[in-house]
């Protein structure tokens, strides 16, 4: 099994959204970060004085899917979450030993 | 039928039955021209004539007028007073909204404190410092127990009557009625310092500065402007300086007061932790809630409403309409001037200057609100409007001092630029020639009306003089405000942690100075910026780590 971690633009999340939906993926953790990558943050004026906002706000999406369906959620997400602008985002697919379902104690492939 | 047919039935009869009658009632007086007639001061309720119709019934009938006359009066006094204390709500929001979550709580917390603690101070010295030899107050009754002034020549320097509403005959109703409304304005001054020095002043450090303006910054300046001090006397003097020096309703007394002093403590404490870069540039520390500042701004504008139209001390003055009607368009014109000027400067209307905008405009129309036309009140705005953007960058960028509401450009500098628009645009209808301004039988007359008018020598003169007279009140207002809370702070820090430890500073002073945060439910954000102390802090700050962080360690050692 593959953990697909996503980073993305918090307004293109719906868009995510569908395309897992279309693809029945079972399960989706999201969480609010903050970070940077070469875009460096952004400046923004208050009173007139600038200050830097050098985490920009993003949602980070953690997907657990088959091995046999890892490449084809990752490219679904990248294709949605995509504005061609810098700050789009980064996504990575980890290896993971095992998933566990708490509720039945059901392990692996059962348990997504 | 069932319960709802009932309903129906019952609500249809009643209504039938509400028109019949209604058609039989002998309507009493539904317009209210007819309450409130003679009958009412002749005739004892039941029909028995109280009073013969003699010279005798008529003096008492005038008596009864005169009664009447005062009693509106102090309910007038009263309820704008009630209004004006509403104004201390208006600024915990507006200033609590504009610093950030980590010293919520502290914000509020000296909002409050600064109330009682300012409010003991003037009963017990201020009052009588600043009103204690005033003129007998023809709308609150005339006769004043208010008696005595220390003064040099006829230059009154001090009031000495009234210490705890006491001293010298002043447990009276007139002199009380005339406490309560002083005493919010006060209030006002009071509360004005809390924006500049924000999340770094130590409560401590604040009850000192607050219990000097209410005994002595504020009362004493008070009593030169308000109190037949020597600067309501500049008109009477060998200068004959127009009316004296003339603020209606305190843009210098209360706000320039309050936003000089506020200028001195927030020169002594320093800017903020990471305020300023290494380059000098200024670094902003957005608000945390701007709900509170708008919220606040809307709730200090309904509060001048009594600040401004109470200040004639009376409802019997029907100048009181045109007072308020000013003061809102001053306002309005002060806010859309902020938020076009700051969108054509910085790209976007920015919410808390167009805030302070209109604070800006109140500020500045504080002064000259019963002298002038509603058409000089708008360009009053205005120009209150450039002049608080103006030294919010200044201030920020230029002096380097960290006023992280905007206190020291809305209510300094836009207090000042109230004083001299009385000089500038006082149109002369106001007050009545018979009854003066300042013992001056002559209307209050500014020098761009006086042109307009083409006024001959000596009216030319008036108009100058009282120009003159109002640069004379702004500087002396600084140099006293300024200057007595300098030298006073300056003492004050060799003794007392008047700033908070860097650490309590970036910790939050919620937590370092009350061991309590205002939002202990609430993730709070970690900071965005990261911050260094700086090697050297100012004379007068605390040291070392917050409380709450010696008690986790001393658990676990």
């Amino acid at each position: 099994m593959k953990l697909i971690v996503a980073i993305i633009k918090p307004f293109k999340l719906e868009e995510v959204t569908d395309a897992l939906r279309a693809l029945d993926v079972s399960g989706v953790t999201l969480t609010e970060v903050r970070g940077y990558g070469r875009q460096r943050g952004h400046t923004e004026v208050y009173r007139g004085a600038e200050y830097e906002v050098d985490y920009v706000p993003k949602v980070k999406l953690d997907v657990i899917v088959d091995d046999a369906d890892a490449q084809k959620v990752a490219n679904a997400i990248v294709e949605a979450a995509r504005t061609g602008k810098i700050g789009d985002g980064k996504l990575w697919i980890v290896p993971i030993e095992t998933v566990v379902r708490i509720r039945t104690g059901e392990a692996g492939s059962d348990a997504l | 039928m069932t319960t709802f047919q009932k309903l129906v039935a019952m609500t249809v009869i009643t209504f039938i039955a509400l028109v019949v009658v209604s058609q039989y009632n002998h309507h009493a007086d539904p317009t209210g021209t007819k309450t409130g007639v003679a009958a009412d001061q002749t005739v004892i309720p039941g029909g028995q004539a109280k009073v013969p119709l003699s010279q005798v019934g008529l003096n008492q009938l005038a008596n009864e007028t005169g009664h009447l006359a005062v009693s509106i009066n102090f309910v007038w006094l009263l309820i704008t007073g009630f209004l004006v204390l509403f104004m201390q709500v208006g600024f915990a929001f507006l200033v609590t909204g504009l610093t950030r979550a980590k010293n919520a709580g502290h914000m509020m917390m000296m909002n409050l404190s600064s109330f009682v603690i300012a409010l003991l101070a003037y009963y017990a010295v201020g009052f009588a410092f600043q009103f204690g030899g005033i003129a007998p107050i023809a709308n609150l009754g005339g006769a004043s127990p208010l008696n005595g002034i220390f003064a040099h020549g006829t230059s009154g320097l001090i009031g000495i009557r009234g210490f705890f509403l006491q001293s010298g005959n002043t447990y009276d109703v007139g002199v009380i009625a005339f406490f309560l409304f002083q005493v919010v304005f006060m209030e006002t001054a009071g509360y004005i310092i809390i924006g500049a020095i924000a999340e770094r002043v130590s409560f401590a450090g604040f009850l000192i500065a607050e219990i000097a303006m209410g005994a002595i910054i504020y009362p004493i300046y008070g009593n030169w402007m308000w109190g037949g001090g020597f600067l309501s006397q500049l008109g009477k003097g060998p200068l004959h300086l127009g009316n004296g020096a003339v603020d209606f309703a305190g843009s210098g007394v209360v706000h320039a007061t309050g936003g000089w002093a506020a200028l001195a403590l927030a020169m002594i404490l320093g800017p903020r932790i990471g305020k300023y870069r290494e380059d000098g540039t200024p670094n902003a520390f957005p608000g945390h809630n701007l709900g509170y500042a708008v919220i606040g701004t809307l709730v200090l504008t309904f509060g001048w409403m009594g600040f401004n139209p109470g200040s004639t001390f009376g409802a019997t003055d029907l100048r009181i309409s045109i007072v308020a009607v000013n003061t809102l368009l001053a306002a309005s014109a002060g806010a859309v001037t902020a938020m076009a000027w700051t969108n054509a400067k910085w790209g976007k209307p920015d919410i808390s200057m167009t805030c302070n905008g209109m604070l800006a405009g109140l500020v500045a129309i504080t002064a000259p609100c019963a002298f002038v036309s509603p058409a000089w009140a708008v360009v009053i705005g205005i120009i209150a409007g450039f002049v608080v953007v103006y030294a919010v960058e200044f201030l920020d960028k230029r002096a380097k001092i960290d006023d992280p509401c905007g206190a020291i450009a809305v209510h300094g500098f836009c207090g000042l630029w109230g004083l001299l628009a009385v000089g500038l645009f006082a149109d002369g209808t106001y007050p009545d020639k018979a009854v003066g301004w300042n013992g001056v039988l002559q209307p209050v007359k500014g020098v761009i009306p006086a042109l307009l008018d083409g006024d001959k020598l000596s009216g030319a003169h008036h108009a100058l003089g009282q120009l003159v007279a109002q640069i004379i009140d702004g500087g002396v207002g600084f140099g006293w405000a300024f200057g007595v809370t300098w030298v006073l702070f300056m003492v004050v820090r060799r003794f007392v942690k008047i700033r908070v430890a860097p650490e309590v500073e970036i910790a939050g002073t919620d937590e370092g100075e009350f061991g309590q945060v205002c939002y202990p439910d609430f993730v709070l954000r970690t900071e965005t910026q990261t911050f260094r102390i700086p090697e050297k802090m100012p004379i007068g700050t605390a040291t070392g780590p917050p409380p709450a962080q010696q008690a986790v360690t001393s658990e676990r050692t």
